[in-house]
């Protein structure tokens, strides 16, 4: 049969209309993302301070095996991260089952109370956390008043309390956040499954462990790899409760706020800063793939 | 011993009462069908059974145990849902031996039980399988052996081939009737479909706003229905209902004219003795009832004609009034506009009461 007119193959692809649609966004994204992912690789290979950079080569990245400040830094985001978002999805599994219950007194009133503090202003939260946990503040005399503790524990001033203020301060602002997945999730299990199960002699602990868990797999997927996201970007706690400082001596200093005060706090360094930020980013990277290489479907 | 026993079984949802009082007993082997409208409280009355919804009231036997308050998993039963139900992550091989796995029984007894309902059900090659790559039919197989795998003194059916196409839901419904005379154990089954219910049923109970209507074999049920609902509900096409009046009552000959029919009438004979000269009945003649011989016989025109092959359904009407359905099986020269007279053997009609109860 003789062709008398090509197929749409190119044309199809280079639809002038379809581009139009898309180029406002795609214009937006190459300026504001693409644009700079690419310059900040350059940076990285640039050394020098303020404006007065050269190519270095592998310099930066070889400075960052001797700068001990950026390994403090690199060893808190790790604890940081293999500490709080193990503990926080876990809680937010726990009390996304609880509040699936449909005998539970107040559901509603409990799901936007335990949803509300990812939408809180971060200044209003930090500043009431920092008066709270302050070493006159409610949480240690209420821990001394229920003779918990005997003398008063410095949240903000020691190494270690520091850290766990802010595993609590990241852990009660974004529970709910991924509560809210895990509850969308369960409320989309066929309810005949578990009656199917209950009547199999499933005990309710089974069901959870046997069915729920494994059923919401691709959304426990998804919270990990967005939390391991945000932890590894960890900044606006820290700088909140320690004037930027990172401190006690730089015992919560993070990734990110490390990156922060080599751009605009320290003498300029952005190709270093740069250099920083893309360990964050093979961490990422590293991290999503090894959560999805263990969570694959083995079938 | 596994026969179940409803005494005076009430459901109540807040002041809303779904299920009524109901008493029932079913007997050990028996394959007994709940029938009904949507709403009628078959499935909330199964799920009593199951323990799947709470009993407000009444008392639930089975095997000679009151079983009002025991877990479902001990009540010696097992559910075969609407949805499948089967555990979304688990191979074929994995769904029916969970219970079993968990319960602790060992690896090598859950492997024995699996293959023998594998065997039952023919589900040997679809084993490792899991449920989003099967079929509808071999899905609802799955769950049949999940459940065969528990040895369960009752089978429990919810609309289990309401999800299937028409084609698979005959075979699934020939295989249903085959494992109960494999395993004559006690089954319920739950439909809205009467061929189901006729097809499947050692008893039918048919319900309609939490009551029963009716209980009986579904030949008892067809040919002799205890009210206007019942033989409404179970035949098809439906029966066709004629408004009447008693005209003459002569030595147990009742003879009814149907106004609505051109002043047509119908003699038959009852036991009732108290039935009086003008008293309003409805006479109730099955479509396939219709003959071309018998001392009835009613004037009608066709409207619409169903040329099915072996017979042929007539939808016909006598002047304005209401469609008259015939079944015919020497129907394929009519055409419609076609008046013709549709007869039939007046003892085989029913009749009722003006409240809907039969009058024998």
């Amino acid at each position: 049969m003789a062709v008398l007119q090509a197929g749409g193959g190119v044309r199809r692809y280079y639809n002038i209309n379809g581009w139009l649609f898309v180029a406002p966004a795609l214009g937006l994204i190459g300026v504001f993302m693409v644009y700079p992912i690419l310059w900040s690789l350059w940076m990285s290979f640039q050394t020098g301070k303020g404006l007065t950079t050269k190519f270095g080569g592998f310099a930066n990245i070889i400075r960052l095996w001797n700068d001990p400040v950026f390994i403090k830094a690199l060893s808190n985001t790790t604890i940081f991260f293999v500490i709080q978002v193990p503990i926080m999805l876990f809680l937010a599994l726990i009390v996304a089952a609880a509040l699936n219950n449909p005998k539970l007194w107040g559901r509603s009133f409990f799901r936007t109370a335990i949803f509300l503090p990812c939408v809180t202003s971060l200044v209003a939260y930090s500043v009431l956390f920092k008066s709270m946990f302050a070493a006159d503040g409610v949480v240690n005399g209420a821990l001394q008043a229920l003779h918990i503790i005997s003398s008063p524990i410095p949240w903000l001033t020691d190494p270690f309390w520091a850290k766990v203020l802010i595993i609590i301060a990241i852990t009660w602002r974004w529970t709910g956040y991924n509560m809210i997945f895990y509850l969308s999730a369960m409320q989309n299990i066929d309810k005949s499954i578990y009656e199917a199960a209950r009547i199999d002699g499933i005990s309710a602990r089974g069901r959870f462990l046997y069915i729920t868990i494994p059923m919401l797999k691709p959304v426990i997927l998804f919270t990990m790899v967005t939390s391991t996201i945000g932890t590894l970007q960890l900044f606006d706690e820290v700088y909140n409760f320690t004037e930027g400082k990172g401190g006690p001596s730089n015992e919560t200093l993070t990734l990110s706020l490390y990156i922060y005060n080599l751009t605009f706090k320290f003498m300029p360094s952005f190709g270093y800063a740069a250099t920083v930020s893309y360990v964050i980013v093979v961490m990422v990277a590293l991290l999503a793939f090894l959560q999805f290489y263990a969570t694959r479907e083995r079938d | 011993m596994s026969d179940v026993k409803l005494h005076d079984i009430r459901k109540a949802f807040g002041s809303l009462e779904v299920i009524k009082g109901v008493d029932l007993d079913i007997k050990s082997g028996e394959f007994v069908v709940f029938v009904g409208p949507s709403g009628c409280g078959k499935s909330t009355l199964l799920r009593m059974i199951a323990g799947l919804d709470e009993i407000t009231s009444g008392t639930l036997e089975i095997g000679g145990t009151r079983m009002n308050d025991v877990d479902p998993s001990k009540r010696g039963i097992a559910m075969v849902f609407q949805s499948y139900a089967l555990y979304p992550h688990m191979t074929v091989r994995e769904n029916m031996g969970f219970a079993l796995r968990f319960a602790g029984l060992p690896k090598a007894e859950v492997e024995k039980q699996v293959a023998e309902a594998a065997r039952i059900l023919e589900l040997g090659p679809l084993l490792d399988r899991k449920p989003k790559q099967l079929s509808g039919g071999q899905r609802q197989r799955v769950a049949i052996g999940r459940a065969i795998v528990r040895h369960p003194n009752v089978f429990l059916f919810d609309e289990p081939l309401s999800n299937l196409d028409a084609e698979l839901r005959v075979h699934m419904r020939i295989e249903i009737a085959r494992l109960h005379k494999t395993l004559a154990t006690t089954m319920i089954y739950v439909t809205h479909d009467q061929v189901e219910a006729m097809t499947l049923a050692d008893k039918i109970v048919v319900l309609r706003g939490g009551l029963v209507e009716q209980v009986g074999s579904p030949l008892e049920l067809y040919d002799d229905p205890a009210n206007l609902f019942v033989a409404g509900f179970i035949g098809s096409p439906k029966m066709n209902f004629f408004k009447g009046v008693v005209s003459a009552v002569n030595n147990g000959t009742v003879s009814v004219e149907l106004p609505d029919l051109g002043g047509a009438s119908v003699e038959t004979r009852l036991q009732a003795t108290d039935i009086a000269v003008g008293t309003a009945v409805t006479v109730g003649v099955r479509p396939e009832h219709f003959e071309d011989t018998g001392s009835a016989a009613l004037n009608l025109t066709i409207d619409m004609l169903e040329h099915l092959g072996g017979e042929t359904f007539a939808y016909a009407r006598h002047g304005s009034g209401d469609l008259v359905i015939i079944e015919t099986k020497h129907g394929r020269d009519l055409k419609t506009g076609d008046t013709i007279q549709a007869k039939f053997d007046p003892a085989r009609a029913l009749l009722f009461d003006v409240g809907g109860k039969r009058i024998r």
